[in-house]
């Protein structure tokens, strides 16, 4: 569960304040897909960032789980990072040094989480990608590199999956693809789903759509 | 040139830490380049007789082995020349304040008996007027002088007494070290110089002026030069960080050039752009370290005089004088290495094709699949450093092994990919089971180019260290284990005088009967030390009391020697043994004969056997006592070795020579000071080479600070993404921190296996062929493994920066940086 409450943020820019969010207040349901939606530069990834404790609000409260990531220590949040939030990335981000399998297993091994490997298969075969788990990524295409980013968003069963852009670097087919398996992640692992997206198709797929304009929300749609 | 600010010198603005670390690395690689040759010119250059610059031109040299005849002078000043001949006798006289200083005895015509004159240099340092009184020590006895004139000379200090003074102090009635010869311009020089020699005994040396100081510096040629080769190594590791640091300026900006040679720029420009950033460190950094170089020469000249005197000759420091040619030298020696280094990087961005601007995964891919090639050119390499080493000293120099010893470090430097990749791939297994290891083993796997050059500078480094550890430790096991066999008297004595190599001042004539005539000395062995001439060099000729020696000694002769029986066979005869080093530099072997000028004659000596010596690398030839006073009949003792009768007291045995030779100006040392000052001298002779070693180790460390950081740099992204991904800052600083072990432990085995290979040239090679003789191997394993784990723990410390810039990135800032 994650919840926003008038949450505002400022980045000082050669010594000048820009306003980035502006009162912003929502709540996000486990099971659920929320997509954001809105220009480039409009605030959606900063609101990604708070949502998934990488950053503090300059003012109100990121509740997750009916805490305020502003009460947190540096430790609590990289324990809330490790058990209850996963990224997707526009550029996917694997390390190019491992292969697939420690890519997926990684936030495993950082949280010394038992049965690391054998959890990171599962996550493998769910996105139909366990015949690659010994290639390194720069022999993946993109679609196949993000589907291997949403196994390791997952591997460690997070409460709260953040998507920032998943497609945006992907053709229409290996979008469909992505896009089917975050629908998956919530329906099927319960997870709270926060998606920034320019695209109407990865619009479709969200049960809420929160359209942003200059860091404040023009519109909610959805239940 | 606007390409240049825009593509190299801004970037490296904004990596000022980095820029520096470079620009110091090669700063001190240039320094001690600078301040060893600066300080190794002054500790040698001074060589030139003060008499030189006191007397004005001077165009021959009458010496003669034992001694120059007095009476001769009369025979020459006979001749129907107009030329003037100096009598000159020469020593030390040591003086309250300021120590030893040169004497000279001369002609003082009309001085009164007890004048003295001192340079205006010494006398203004010693606040001496004219007339002013002035007690010196000459062979360890008080002489009261008082100041004549003072002699213009410019720096030099020294004291000059009339010849007959000289000579009464010194006990040498009659005999002269030198003549100095001027002639008149009006004569026919070769008439004269034919003449002179036709005068003299055949025996005698004629020389022209300066032939002793070049003498000199052809005996220190070969201390000199492993000195500047050892000075080379600080550069050769900085070599490696230039091609380092040029090699990351390329891969970080491939996709720059290749925008650049897509909007028109040709291969020569990209070639040029990075040679310029070369040169650019090359020429900072070296200015830099000529400078620090000359601040440094102030502090290793005293250093170097001190083992030129211990071990070659007398020599006092000149002072350090940094000439802008020299300065030049050192810019552009570190203008050159930079360029040198930084061909091969630069080369590869050239290449870089307009189309291509590839990621950092795709290249260091390419340069995995190369560690083969690496390989084969390491064994390539390794083959043609066995043959270097094979090859014979060319005029001297051992350039073979110096030859072997620079293929060894390229064949480790090709063999560093390979290592890096093997020695991950063993530890593959464990490193896994903690993930900051994983994660540090794939990226140095990764960046492999990268991390095989960082390998290769520290485990050059390491190598060096390790080699020349090896080499002095097995040295001084060597001398030690030299020592027991050659120092088996029980007490040593010689004149109080300021020990020094090539000086072998009298004993007082009354002494060895002294010495023999006390309660409990069991036999005393008188030993005739004096240096001669030999083809051009200088060595000791040496008499003692050979059948003592055979009792009472161990000497070690090299295999297949019949100890006593070369020993029973010398006595009353004209035959010799000689030290290692000496038959090894004039090529003498068992069973040949040696002429060589005596008095004046010229006398043939019958080898008898080759020896064990590590004291001098100019060498020995010894007689019997009965051999050298036939032909030096009144030569003098220079030092005596006393053995005790079995249950004697040694103490008060001592004190009894010390009681009745107080008059004598005598030093008793037990055996056990002797053997004490011996290994002194021998660690102050190497305390140099480890100060040396100690700055390629910094340089080195400089090297993986500067590399890790570039890791850490280059790999922002990761590193940012390690922190969405849940790793704490304690876990990206660890993993930093591994990779600097991983560096440390890979260095160190490959360090290690440089090292002893290098060390085997330096014993086996470059030391036989340089001073002749035979190390055992030693290597000494605990200082070894200290120094292993001392470097080691400092490879670790050079990444705690790296690893702190690590942790504090904005894992925000660097994600989205795409």
């Amino acid at each position: 569960m994650l919840e926003l409450r008038g949450v505002s943020k400022t980045y000082r820019n050669g010594g000048q304040p820009v306003e980035v969010l502006h009162g912003i207040s929502l709540t996000a349901t486990p099971g659920t897909v929320t997509a954001f939606l809105g220009r480039s530069g409009c605030g959606k990834t900063t609101l990604l960032n708070l949502a998934g404790a990488m950053d503090f609000p300059t003012s109100g409260d990121v509740l997750i789980d009916g805490r305020s990531t502003r009460t947190l220590s540096e430790s609590d949040l990289t324990t809330l990072r490790r058990r209850r939030v996963g990224f997707v990335f526009q550029f996917f981000q694997l390390l190019p040094t491992l292969t697939v399998l420690e890519n997926v297993e990684l936030p495993l091994l950082l949280a010394h989480a038992p049965q690391a490997a054998e959890t990171a298969r599962d996550r493998l075969r769910w996105v139909d990608l366990e015949d690659k788990r010994s290639s390194l990524p720069y022999q993946l295409s993109g679609g196949q590199m993000q589907r291997v980013a949403i196994a390791r968003a997952l591997v460690h069963s997070p409460g709260l999956l953040i998507a920032d852009e998943p497609t945006g670097n992907l053709d229409t087919a290996s979008g469909d693809q992505v896009l089917s398996l975050l629908r998956e992640s919530a329906t099927r692992f319960g997870a709270t789903v926060l998606m920034a997206t320019h695209s109407a198709e990865a619009a479709a797929i969200a049960d809420v759509r929160v359209s942003l304009r200059d860091g404040r929300i023009q519109s909610i749609v959805g239940p | 040139m606007k390409l240049l600010r825009t593509l190299i010198l801004r970037p490296l603005r904004r990596d000022l830490l980095r820029t520096a670390l470079t620009i110091l690395s090669v700063a001190l690689g240039v320094a001690v380049v600078v301040a060893i040759d600066l300080s190794g010119d002054a500790a040698t250059g001074s060589f030139r007789s003060s008499m030189e610059t006191l007397a004005g031109k001077i165009d021959l040299e009458i010496l003669a082995n034992g001694g120059i005849d007095e009476r001769v002078i009369g025979r020459l000043t006979a001749l129907p020349f107009d030329a003037r001949f100096s009598p000159i006798v020469e020593t030390q006289a040591v003086l309250e304040g300021v120590g030893a200083v040169p004497l000279y005895g001369v002609d003082l015509a009309g001085a009164p008996e007890n004048a003295i004159v001192p340079s205006r240099t010494l006398a203004e340092r010693l606040h001496l007027a004219p007339g002013a009184p002035l007690t010196a020590l000459i062979d360890g006895r008080p002489w009261n002088f008082q100041v004549g004139r003072l002699a213009e000379a410019g720096s030099a200090e020294f004291l000059a007494i009339d010849i007959a003074a000289a000579q009464q102090a010194l006990g040498r009635y009659g005999k002269l070290d030198r003549i100095d010869v001027t002639v008149s311009p009006g004569e026919d020089f070769a008439r004269v110089e034919q003449a002179v020699r036709a005068t003299l005994p055949p025996a005698y040396l004629v020389e022209k002026p300066g032939a002793r100081s070049d003498e000199n510096q052809r005996m220190l040629r070969a201390f000199r030069w492993n000195l500047r080769v050892l000075s080379y190594i600080s550069l050769v590791v900085g070599a490696f960080l230039i091609y380092n640091t040029i090699s990351v300026s390329v891969v970080r900006r491939r996709a720059e050039i290749g925008i650049l040679r897509a909007l028109g720029a040709g291969r020569a420009t990209v070639l040029a752009l990075f040679l310029a950033e070369a040169l650019l460190f090359g020429i900072v950094g070296a200015a830099i370290g000529v400078a620090l170089g000359r601040l440094l020469a102030g502090a290793t000249v005293r250093l170097i005089a001190e083992t030129v005197n211990a071990l070659y000759t007398t020599s006092r420091p000149a002072p350090i004088t940094l000439t802008w040619s020299e300065a030049s030298i050192g810019v552009v020696t570190g203008a050159l290495v930079a360029f040198a280094s930084a061909l091969a990087p630069a080369r590869e961005a050239m290449s870089v094709a307009p189309t291509e601007a590839m990621s950092r995964g795709a290249h260091e891919h390419h340069a995995r699949l190369r560690w083969r090639r690496g390989l084969a050119w390491s064994a390539v390499i390794a083959v043609l450093a066995l043959a270097a080493s094979q090859a014979a000293p060319l005029d001297g120099y051992p350039l073979g092994g110096y030859a072997a010893a620079l293929l060894s470090i390229a064949a480790t430097a090709m063999a560093a990919p390979a290592v890096v990749l093997a020695v991950n791939r063993a530890t593959r297994a464990i490193v896994r089971r903690r993930v900051v290891g994983l994660l540090a083993g794939r990226s140095l796997t990764a960046s492999l180019s990268r991390t095989s050059v960082v390998v290769g500078a520290l485990s050059t480094a390491i190598a060096m260290m390790a080699s020349v550890g090896i080499m002095v430790g097995s040295f001084r096991e060597t001398v030690t284990q030299w020592l027991d066999v050659q120092l088996r008297a029980d007490l040593y004595v010689r004149p109080s005088m300021p020990a020094s190599a090539g000086a072998y001042p009298p004993l007082a004539a009354q002494v060895p009967a002294i010495l023999a005539s006390i309660p409990g000395v069991a036999a005393v062995d008188v030993f005739h030390g004096l240096e001669f001439h030999y083809r051009g060099e200088r060595a000791t000729l040496g008499a003692g009391d050979l059948d003592i020696v055979r009792r009472y000694g161990r000497l070690r002769f090299l295999p297949g020697t019949d100890r006593d029986a070369v020993l029973r066979s010398l006595p009353g005869r004209d035959r010799a043994i000689v030290s290692e080093p000496f038959a090894n530099r004039h090529g003498i072997r068992t069973g040949d004969r040696l002429t060589i000028p005596l008095g004046g004659r010229n006398v043939t000596l019958a080898v008898a056997g080759i020896y064990y010596e590590y004291s001098s690398s100019q060498g020995y030839v010894i007689v019997d006592r009965s051999t050298l006073l036939r032909y030096l009949p009144g030569q003098p003792a220079t030092n005596a070795a006393v053995y005790l009768a079995p249950g004697a007291d040694a103490a008060g045995v001592q004190r009894q020579i010390q009681l009745r030779t107080s008059g004598y100006g005598v030093a008793v040392a037990p055996n056990s000071e002797l053997r004490r000052n011996a290994i002194a001298v021998f660690d102050r002779t190497f305390a140099i080479t480890w100060a040396l070693e100690a700055v390629a180790i910094v340089v080195a460390m400089l090297g993986a600070a500067n590399s890790l950081l570039a890791l850490v740099l280059d790999r922002r992204r990761e590193l940012g993404l390690l922190r969405y991904l849940g790793a704490s800052a304690g876990q990206v600083r660890g993993m930093i921190l591994t990779e600097a072990a991983f560096l440390g432990v890979l260095a160190a085995l490959l360090g290690l296996a440089l090292g002893f290979a290098l060390s085997l040239l330096l014993v086996f090679v470059v030391n036989k062929q340089s001073f002749g003789w035979t190390i055992q191997f030693h290597p000494p394993g605990e200082l070894l493994a200290g120094a292993l784990l001392l470097v080691w723990s400092v490879t670790v410390l050079a990444g705690l920066y790296p690893a702190r810039v690590a942790s504090r990135l904005n894992p925000m800032d660097v994600i989205h940086e795409e």
